[in-house]
């Protein structure tokens, strides 16, 4: 039995506002716990919720960015459940009527293009800190501390549609969809501090079969590395149990990081278990058309519009997807040495290799203050003019991104210009060739693969200075005379 | 009716312990409440799911600016916890 897996992604954006979603209290991020708390947020009796603005804002621009349709008379819904980090007993989410719906992300793996579909987008709020403490395992814990610093806090959920069928697709999508808030700034999207944290939905069901396996939901990850494996182990964990003709049960698991296996959590709430209802604290919200188009200007270039771009001088779709989802300066050095250099692949090559490489290497974060962007350029030209080799223009780079110099500086201090001159390279060649007759003597008697010895000692004797590839004919031309 | 709905399950979702007694009594009390809210099934009513947009308050949604306004401290927040240690609120045991 040939079997296929399906997998839906759900995605919580904390977003970076000043404040939470339904109070002004700060969103602080700080170990230092219960300092941002009001009684809204902590879910005293009588606070009414009022919404955050730029929050909408945020939503309403994800939405838009994704293609999808905005709910314009939308509403707010009480999500009741009964865990200790969330005082109110429920949580003020969206229901039938999210901000957005039928949306669509384009996603790149390798030279390919995908379109991930998205069922919909709405504003929620995020839960407090709870740990427990006892000793041992967490089932023995003796009591559980609640920190309430991030309870409020605007979280965006989006929703795929069940149309994902990889891990590979998975990440690639979550990759999108992080970068695509960074651009919009509507979340810094540092996977670490869990800015951006998904659930994955999947199921396993015969390669023919129109309907969908049972599904089950790998709950809270937050890295890449954790996704990945948990989508894979499960739809292994999920064949293997089909094959042997065991039932799946439609269930929460947790993905364990240490043991790389994921285990039952809880018995999977379906949505009537919610007793979703509309929150009458909150009125109905309208977005009004003047609201949206105010949201629209605010639209930057999206991650598929830059891809785009980029393409244009020259890169191909998978050095332009790494391109746009890298740092904003990183794009901005690539634009500024292209069009210096007219040269793409090279722009390329030197700022997400070599130039990342070594800073990297040396710990460099940003930039020093007084290189200059055009130092790549110029070394990008020093080498196409042949006047320095690869090697010597890594010395430069490294030169110039500890010292305040310049790469042309750098070359005649430390003597890297290449010599071109024929007619000194060929006195040099006769110096060698005078030195090493016993050499020439086997390379003529078939030993072809002295000669680059030969170029070697030329290389050395000239500090490197000769340009390699001239001296290798002119040399093979005075052997053959 | 009581059969359209679980008792036990109900009280588990609302983390309440019910006694038997207790069980039939409220299954009851459900199912005439449940009787009642079906009554409005009969009504003939044709919208479209957008159209039902319907509030106790009518009212539109007014939005604040995300500006940051001074809120509690830390140890007025803290101060009717019945249990509290470094700083964070102290309940029973309690984990998914």
């Amino acid at each position: 039995m040939s079997l296929k897996p399906t997998i839906g992604i759900e995605t919580h954006i904390e977003l970076n506002t000043n404040t939470k979603m339904f109070c002004r209290c700060a969103v602080v991020d700080t170990d230092e716990p219960n300092i941002s708390l009001c009684p809204t947020c902590i879910g005293l009796p009588g606070a009414l919720p009022v919404p955050n603005k730029k929050a909408i804002q945020f939503i309403t621009l994800l939405a838009l960015s994704t293609g999808c349709e905005i709910t314009s008379k939308g509403m707010f819904h009480r999500k009741n459940y009964f865990y200790p980090d969330l005082p109110k007993n429920y949580q003020i989410s969206q229901f039938d009527l999210p901000v957005g719906l039928n949306g669509e992300l384009e996603i790149v793996i390798d030279e390919n293009k995908d379109y991930i579909q998205i069922e919909r987008v709405h504003m929620e709020e995020d839960t407090g800190k709870s740990s427990h403490s006892g000793s041992g395992r967490i089932e023995s814990a003796t009591s559980t501390a609640l920190d309430f610093n991030r309870s409020g806090v605007p979280l965006v959920e989006i929703v795929t549609k069940p149309v994902i069928s990889s891990s590979k697709q998975a990440v690639a999508y979550i990759e999108e969809l992080r970068q695509l808030s960074i651009d919009l700034n509507i979340s810094e999207g540092r996977l670490e501090k869990g800015n951006l944290r998904f659930d994955a939905n999947i199921s396993v069901a015969p390669e023919d079969s129109t309907e969908l396996g049972t599904k089950v939901e790998i709950k809270n990850m937050n890295s890449l590395r954790s996704l990945e494996r948990a989508i894979d182990y499960e739809i292994q964990r999920q064949t293997k149990a089909l094959e042997e003709g065991v039932e799946i049960v439609q269930e929460t698991r947790h993905w364990d990081e240490n043991k790389e296996i994921t285990s039952t959590m809880r018995s999977k709430e379906g949505s009537a278990d919610y007793r979703y209802f509309s929150d009458p604290d909150l009125p109905n919200m309208f977005l009004s058309e003047e609201f949206i188009k105010g949201v629209e200007t605010l639209m930057p270039l999206l991650p598929k519009a830059q891809r785009e771009e980029l393409m244009t001088t020259g890169l191909s779709l998978s050095q332009s997807n790494i391109l746009s989802k890298s740092e904003e300066w990183i794009k901005k050095l690539y634009v500024k040495i292209f069009d210096q250099t007219k040269d793409s692949v090279a722009s390329y090559n030197w700022i997400t290799g070599e130039l990342q490489g070594q800073m990297r290497k040396a710990n460099i974060e940003v930039l020093p203050e007084w290189f200059n962007e055009d130092y790549l350029s110029e070394i990008i030209e020093l080498i196409k003019s042949d006047k320095i080799s690869f090697t010597s223009a890594k010395i430069i780079l490294t030169e110039i991104l500890t010292t305040d110099t310049t790469p042309s500086k750098v070359a005649e201090q430390k003597n890297l210009f290449q010599e071109n001159d024929s007619e000194k390279i060929s006195e040099m060649i006769s110096q060698i060739i005078k030195e090493n007759k016993d050499i020439v003597e086997r390379i003529k008697s078939g030993e072809d693969k002295l000669v680059g010895f030969l170029v070697g000692q030329l290389m050395k004797q000239s500090n490197g200075s000769v340009n390699p590839g001239m001296a290798k004919e002119l040399l093979l031309k005075e052997l053959e005379d | 009716m009581s059969n359209e709905f679980n008792i036990k399950n109900i009280a588990k979702l609302a983390s309440i312990n019910l006694s038997k007694e207790e069980q039939d009594s409220l299954s009851n009390d459900l199912s005439i409440i449940l009787e009642h809210v079906n009554a409005l099934s009969d009504l003939k009513l044709h919208a479209q799911q957008q159209e039902i947009f319907i509030h106790p308050l009518e009212k539109e949604l007014e939005l604040q600016e995300d500006e940051v306004k001074k809120s509690l401290t830390h140890d007025e927040a803290i101060s009717n916890a019945p249990e509290s240690k470094d700083g964070k609120f102290v309940v029973p045991p309690s984990m998914e």
